[in-house]
């Protein structure tokens, strides 16, 4: 009976094995394997046409000493720390507008959310020319307003803040996820709080934030990982005529991605490009965990 | 039992599918068309009218074969190009790149060294224009052979120069300073609204100029980045001093922001809004189809006052075809390539693109008589003072590293001296095989 019901588990199991197998075929081959084949090309010097040849960690010191690594490094880093709580602010402050009972509601929340829906490249190019000093209507628009108008793709200074810009447009998602997280505050909340005689900031403070934190933490996470990786909007506005590799003047717009894909793919390092894949995993790593060991602080769980 | 039997039958199957499928993706490319012929896929980075061209070529050279049939695939991806050329076995046989890019893919491995085609056909490269030659060879081999050359003159605005009062091109440097002067305006609140020299590529401009200066960017031995030579220098000081210092680096790129696109009408040489650019031999195809109106001509770079015997120098680049190291018809991809490359598919080639034959024996053709003023770009390929860029492994950082070095001067962040020392530095980690 036993030896019986031993077959049955293990035939269930082989079957449960074969109807998962083309998940983990494919998970094996494209996933792991990729992943594990790009650690040993990180300690290798490779050009994808000749065999790799092993460097050791030849590739990790050569990004100490390398200027544009660092720069590339200290620009993302600068879109992240910029962004992502920028981003948050607007998401939040937008969904807690979009959140309030008045006419036409859906059409807002649709407006809102209606730069996300459109393509990253279309996005891009449009916002080359509106960012164009001549005849973009921002710095128009800055005119009228008798304020400095910049050179947003010219100036290095003004490279990353043009990133941000075109970044920040799509923040309609975040925003959505934010609504979602608002409507599902339970009403009591704010009633025993109103009638505890909490103001508008102290029930947002004392009621929505802790309420809505778990999804601020998801959001946080995705974005800072977004930024930490982002690559479409700076590389799309830092496109110079002849489709070279540009990262706009000073290279003030060139990211980690955008660093990684030009040795990987324009200067064929890819054992080089491999080392940085590592080394941009392991940052967005310890970002991650040290931004869920300090969330303890200050997520509502629910529980307390 | 018969569910087992069901299973295996599906899997089977499905195994058979996925190979019949794989079998028939790899058989795609290299095999024999059904007439028997070799079939050599061609792989073309170029588009549209060029494309369409190239196609009437290829029909031509098809219809006078018996042995080989050759399919073109117009494929303007460089990412797919090198990706095709990374499999063991390659989706094309024969396909274009340009010439500084040689040195590098046959560092890697990608080319397939054609010397002992060219000894066995007897293929006279000693017609090739010498500059172009030397860029189709790395480490003593030839790995590429050129289809087409590039050189680039200064074009300018007759009536631009009429209304300034110019009535001859410069042909110094000094000339060309108090020309820019003239042919520059600003309005009242200091914007410029037409500027005397524009940069069509920032790159190419800058090397043309620092070459008819009479630096060079890749040391006397031809292989080894020189971006501090001191005529580099004085070459992109010139620029600095003429249009960045004079007119402010904000405003410049305030107007040259407001360009509309290289080559269309709205292009600034075509609307007037930039009076002279150093530019190549494809303007007079393409002005008078785009502003038949433009009243244009075109004079020799001009050189400085001091150095007359660097009159006519000029930067040339090379569009050339190569055989991928994982082709299945080497042979048979050499033999268009000898084709295309021989006096009369190239003179069709060049004709029909606007480029310039790669062959000496073919710049005083009549072939290209009918296209204005292309003569001046034709005969300075005879001058001895015709450079190109080094075709090495470093090449694609470097013209990268320079791109970017140029442009901190135009937006005056950084001095000439500056720019170039910081590309020296970096320099010296480029690969050196």
């Amino acid at each position: 009976m036993v030896k019986r019901q031993h077959a049955v588990r293990r035939r269930q199991s082989l079957r449960g094995l074969a109807f998962a197998s083309p998940y983990l075929v494919g998970f094996a081959i494209f996933i792991a394997w990729p992943v594990a084949a790009s650690a040993w090309y990180s300690l290798t010097d490779f050009n994808l046409f000749q065999p790799p040849h092993f460097v050791g960690l030849g590739n990790y010191r050569h990004m100490l000493h390398d200027k544009v690594f660092w720069k590339s490094l200290t620009n993302t880093v600068y879109l992240t720390v910029v962004g992502v709580p920028l981003g948050l602010a607007l998401s939040l402050i937008g969904a807690l507008i979009l959140n309030h009972p008045v006419r036409g509601q859906p059409l807002y929340r649709a407006l809102v959310y209606l730069p996300t829906i459109v393509p990253v490249v279309v996005s891009g190019y449009l916002w080359r020319w509106l960012m164009n000093p001549q005849y973009g209507y921002i710095d128009e628009l800055l005119r009228l307003l008798h304020l400095p108008q910049p050179l947003w793709l010219d100036d290095p200074a003004w490279g990353k803040p043009a990133v941000l810009l075109v970044t920040l447009w799509t923040v309609g998602g975040m925003t959505v996820i934010f609504l979602a997280a608002l409507r599902n505050v339970p009403k009591e909340l704010y009633e025993a709080a109103a009638m505890d005689g909490a103001g508008p900031i102290a029930r947002f403070w004392h009621v929505t934030w802790p309420m809505i934190s778990p999804v601020t933490l998801f959001q946080v996470i995705v974005s800072t990982i977004a930024y930490l990786q982002v690559f479409t909007q700076p590389y799309l506005l830092a496109q110079t005529r002849l489709n070279t590799s540009s990262a706009g003047p000073e290279n003030s717009m060139l990211s980690y991605s955008m660093y990684l894909f030009q040795n990987a793919f324009v200067y064929l390092k890819m054992g080089y490009a491999s080392a940085m894949a590592w080394v941009l995993f392991l940052v967005t790593m310890a970002v991650t965990v040290s931004i869920l060991l300090n969330a303890k602080r200050w997520v509502h769980d629910g529980s307390r | 039992m018969k569910a087992r039997h069901h299973l295996r039958t599906i899997v089977t199957s499905a195994v058979a599918i996925s190979l019949g499928l794989t079998t028939a993706a790899c058989g795609s490319s290299g095999g024999n068309s059904s007439s028997g012929r070799a079939r050599v896929t061609f792989s073309y980075l170029w588009t549209g009218n060029e494309a369409k061209a190239l196609e009437g070529i290829i029909a031509e050279f098809n219809k006078s074969q018996d042995k080989i049939t050759v399919v073109g695939v117009s494929s303007p991806d460089f990412q797919k190009q090198l990706a095709s050329m990374s499999a063991a076995k390659g989706t094309f046989d024969i396909s274009d790149n340009f010439g500084n890019g040689v040195g590098s893919w046959a560092s890697k491995g990608i080319l397939t060294p054609l010397d002992s085609y060219i000894q066995a056909d007897h293929v006279d490269t000693g017609d090739f224009v010498p500059a172009a030659m030397n860029q189709m060879k790395y480490k003593g081999h030839t790995y590429s052979l050129p289809i087409a050359v590039h050189d680039f003159e200064l074009l300018y605005n007759k009536t631009e120069f009429a209304a300034a009062g110019i009535s001859a091109p410069p042909t110094t440097m000094e000339d060309l300073a108090t020309d820019i002067a003239k042919l520059t305006k600003v309005d009242a609140s200091g914007n410029i609204t037409q500027l005397g020299l524009g940069n069509p590529d920032t790159g190419t401009t800058m090397t043309t100029l620092g070459y008819a200066f009479g630096g060079t960017w890749d040391g006397p031995d031809g292989a080894t980045p020189s971006p501090d030579n001191p005529a580099n220098i004085a070459a992109v000081e010139f620029y600095r001093q003429n249009i960045i210092d004079k007119y402010g680096a904000a405003k410049v790129a305030k107007f040259t922001a407001g360009w509309g696109q290289y080559m269309s009408a709205q292009d600034p040489f075509y609307t007037g809004k930039v009076a002279m650019i150093i530019d190549g031999e494809w303007q007079p195809v393409s002005i008078p189809t785009t502003n038949p109106s433009l009243q244009w001509a075109v004079a020799n770079i001009p050189y400085p006052a001091a150095k007359p015997n660097l009159a006519g120098t000029t930067q040339l680049t090379a569009s050339t075809l190569f055989i991928p190291t994982n082709a299945a018809h080497k042979a048979e991809a050499f033999e268009f390539m000898k084709y295309l490359t021989g006096a009369a598919g190239m003179a069709a080639f060049t004709k029909a693109l606007g480029n310039l034959p790669a062959r000496t024996s073919l710049l005083d053709s009549n072939t290209y008589a009918s296209i204005p003023q292309f003569s001046m770009w034709l005969q300075n390929l005879k001058n001895p003072n015709v450079h190109a860029l080094a075709s090495q492994p470093y090449s694609q950082q470097y013209s990268s590293d320079l791109a970017t070095a140029f442009k901190s001067v135009l937006d005056g962040s950084k001095t000439p001296q500056d720019a170039m020392a910081s590309v020296a530095a970096g320099a010296k980690q480029y690969p050196s095989s």
